[in-house]
């Protein structure tokens, strides 16, 4: 940088001190004191005792937050597969050339993404709903009324019913990065591979693919990050419920700490997420990582 | 030179705006002298200066010698105060006392329930209470282990409305060694009520399961939802339901052996058989609508006054809400009030509901150092549970609050009003209100598990038993 416009270094440090000092007191704060306090029993209010590692091993022992945690990887598998997938899928489709108003499309794609998760929460459950909801309608409207029911009060399906809307809402968020990665590769390569005579399906396997890998890479981290702190939409949907059939590890450590009031515990459940989220993105990337050597061997 | 100078100043200035946001908000004119803990040393009752506040009939007290700033937590939202009784009675009551006492500055900070429980659950934790809120029964024991709430007892027994009060109301914020943390506020109202439309059921409702069970039979065939009962915040079954069916199989003092540790268990077999029962009558027959646990009371009374069901059982508030709604329709004549039918197996009192106050007006401790001030709190504790609010909710909404009703003017009731307060006060037995006591942590494992048990996948021995380790750990 020319010194002209170069700031004295005391200049600089007045102005990153800002973002430091807002970084440091929102997120690093936080999470020291969450580990000090994990270390208590703290029922709320000034008395706390300390109590060791029983926090931590009433979180290893405990099966709801393990049950929590299994949700949570589900919802990344279903996200992984659903947003990035159906992204990539619907970003060749944009590109293709029989597609017409293709800024229509992106925009639209996008939109869901820019709505809160409180709202897309409240939007899927009137879409769920046993007596007005859409689902029932349509069963009802094209003569299928005994496949009607309670959606989002069956156990066994309402972890991919409240997957369902993460998917839909995120789509678009995924498919303007891939398109911005696939816009930048040079279009005299599909020329090349069209006159090879590759077709469709062809060319996204062979040429997209390989060329948009590290951004399909960096949308997995995204994703999974997302996922492992899901609360709000599901918040709105079900709380959880039934009984814990929808609870993911952000939720069960607001539950703890908030309706039970267990601040101790509810802390060692808070750190409990950042050491499992760490280790699986971690996990990720090192999987990500070996399969990115195998394939350039 | 110049550009150098005003970027520095921006940089501190916003810096500066930052720091303060993090910092305590409380520095008004009242030179933040309340930040000086001290926890529950409560010091010796001096409410010398509470005599006057019944002299004026204008409602409020006169003669504080606190000037300066008072917070107060609560949740009578404007919205909440339509059409219900308590709400309003409350919102009036303090403004009358803000007219009255000019000198304070009464700042009110107002949240929806919902919200207000969170937050007050959030400033407990930081022990960062405000000067006056509401407290629910079931924080007692533990905040006032905590040392977060003042020993009310002096004070309480010092009112000049003590003899007025209705001693049953205190028992919820009241422990073990007697204390006393709270006036109980707001109106008495029960938890569970069968609201029900008389052109279906008759003039009254069944008395027993195997009756409605049997009506329910004609209802479905005419395509209706015989009862509507929405539980989805996981919290109604236990305060609308449970906590009155099981009263029918265990008995009053099985719950009060419960609060008082006194050797009964969540595990007991009259408990077990009244979750059993909870559990047959949800999951087994068709009185209920479908998607009971996917729906709230909220909307699973709409039901009710859409005439897609032809009873709804909620609360009081619920009842407040359908009579607004359904004002000048034909059902609003046919509602009639039950108590929850009797259970085959139960034994205990048959004609019972559970009613009380769930909340007290508290005060936190940390303003005792000041003690004018701690008078205004009281002064303002006294008017908005005293005769004054339950002279305006009787003569409006022929409601009860914590001190004796006075007579009411029946002639400007309509039915439907005199109907539920006689319900409510009058032909009825009283029980307890279960998430009235013992810890928040107890309740929301047992709410959960009932969830998952009404859908019938959790055994009722298992919930008890999940519900009884919760018992021993927190409380």
């Amino acid at each position: 940088m020319p010194n002209a416009i170069k700031p004295k270094k005391s200049v600089l440090f007045a102005y990153l001190i800002i973002p430091v000092v807002i970084f440091v007191f929102s997120v690093f704060v936080p999470l020291v004191t969450a580990l000090v306090y994990s270390f208590f029993q703290w029922k709320g209010g000034p008395a706390k005792t300390f109590n060791g590692l029983t926090n931590y091993i009433t979180l290893l022992k405990d099966s709801t937050f393990w049950l929590s945690f299994r949700h949570n990887i589900f919802l990344v598998v279903v996200c992984i597969v659903g947003q990035i997938g159906i992204a990539f899928i619907f970003v060749l489709m944009i590109n293709s050339k029989l597609v017409k108003l293709k800024g229509i499309h992106r925009t639209f794609g996008f939109f869901p993404s820019t709505v809160a998760a409180v709202s897309i929460g409240f939007i899927w459950k009137m879409i769920y709903d046993y007596n007005r909801g859409l689902i029932n309608w349509f069963l009802d409207k094209i003569g299928r009324a005994d496949l009607q029911q309670v959606w989002l009060n069956n156990e066994s399906l309402v972890m991919l019913l409240v997957a369902i809307p993460l998917v839909w809402q995120w789509i678009g968020y995924y498919m303007v990065i891939l398109l911005s990665a696939i816009s930048s590769i040079d279009q005299e390569i599909f020329e090349v591979a069209e006159l090879d005579g590759a077709n469709a399906i062809q060319r996204a396997i062979y040429i997209v693919f390989p060329l948009v890998k590290n951004t399909i890479l960096v949308c997995i981290t995204l994703c999974i990050a997302g996922n492992m702190k899901a609360f709000d939409n599901i918040y709105v949907m079900t709380s959880g419920g039934p009984g814990t059939a929808s609870m993911v590890m952000a939720m069960y450590g607001y539950q703890v700490s908030f309706s039970q009031q267990n601040m101790g515990y509810g802390s060692a459940i808070s750190v409990g997420i950042f050491v499992l989220s760490l280790l699986v993105i971690g996990g990720s990337q090192w999987l990500i990582g070996l399969m990115t050597k195998k394939s350039d061997v | 030179m110049k550009k150098k100078v005003l970027s520095i100043f921006l940089t501190v200035a916003m810096a500066a705006t930052l720091l303060t946001g993090c910092g305590d908000k409380d520095t008004g004119n009242n030179g933040g002298n309340e930040s000086t803990p001290a926890p529950a040393t409560e010091s010796t009752p001096a409410p010398e200066n509470n005599g006057g506040n019944d002299d004026n009939n204008g409602g409020a007290s006169d003669g504080l010698a606190y000037t300066g700033t008072l917070e107060l937590m609560h949740f009578s939202t404007s919205e909440e105060s339509q059409g219900n009784g308590g709400s309003d009675g409350f919102r009036t009551m303090v403004a009358n006392w803000k007219t009255a006492n000019p000198g304070i500055t009464l700042e009110e900070n107002i949240l929806s329930n919902d919200d207000y429980k969170t937050q007050i659950a959030t400033l407990a934790a930081a022990n960062d209470l405000p000067d006056v809120f509401l407290l629910q029964g079931m924080n007692t024991m533990a905040w006032a282990d905590q040392g977060l709430i003042l020993d009310m007892t002096d004070y309480i027994k010092a009112s000049p409305y003590y003899s007025d009060y209705n001693q049953a109301y205190f028992t919820p914020f009241t422990t073990a060694d007697g204390k006393i943390y709270g006036l109980p506020v707001l109106t008495g109202g029960t938890c569970t009520v069968v609201m029900y439309d008389k052109t279906v059921w008759g003039d009254t409702f069944p008395s027993t399961w195997e009756e409605v069970e049997a009506k329910a039979a004609e209802i479905l065939a005419e395509g209706k939802t015989p009862i509507a009962f929405g539980n989805s915040g996981k919290w109604q079954a236990n305060s609308c339901f449970l906590s009155t069916l099981a009263d029918r199989y265990t008995g009053g003092d099985w719950y009060l052996s419960m609060i008082n540790k006194e050797g009964a268990k969540f595990t007991d077999p009259e408990f077990v058989a009244a979750l059993a029962e909870t559990q047959r009558l949800f999951n087994e027959t068709e009185i209920f609508n479908k998607d009971f646990n996917a729906v709230s009371n909220e909307d699973a009374r709409e039901y009710y006054i859409s005439g897609d069901a032809t009873a709804f059982i909620g609360g009081n508030w619920d009842v407040s809400y359908v009579q607004a709604s359904l004002e000048g329709t034909d059902l609003y004549n046919n509602t009639g009030f039950a108590v929850l039918p009797q259970s085959a197996d139960a034994t205990h009192q048959r004609n019972s509901q559970n009613i009380g106050l769930g909340y007290a007006v508290a005060i936190n401790p940390a303003i005792a150092s000041d003690p004018d001030k701690l008078a205004a709190a009281i002064d303002l504790a006294y008017y908005l549970t005293g005769p004054d609010f339950s002279g305006f909710v009787a003569a409006n909404y022929a409601l009860g609050g914590l001190t004796a009703a006075p007579d009411v003017d029946w002639s400007k009731f309509d039915q439907w009003t005199i109907d539920f307060y006689n319900w409510s006060y009058i032909d009825t037995d009283a029980c307890e209100i279960y998430d009235s006591y013992l810890d928040g942590a107890i309740w929301d494992v047992l709410n959960s598990d009932m969830q998952s048990m009404m859908n019938g996948s959790m055994s009722p021995e298992d919930v008890a038993a999940n519900a009884q380790a919760a018992y021993e750990a927190n409380y």
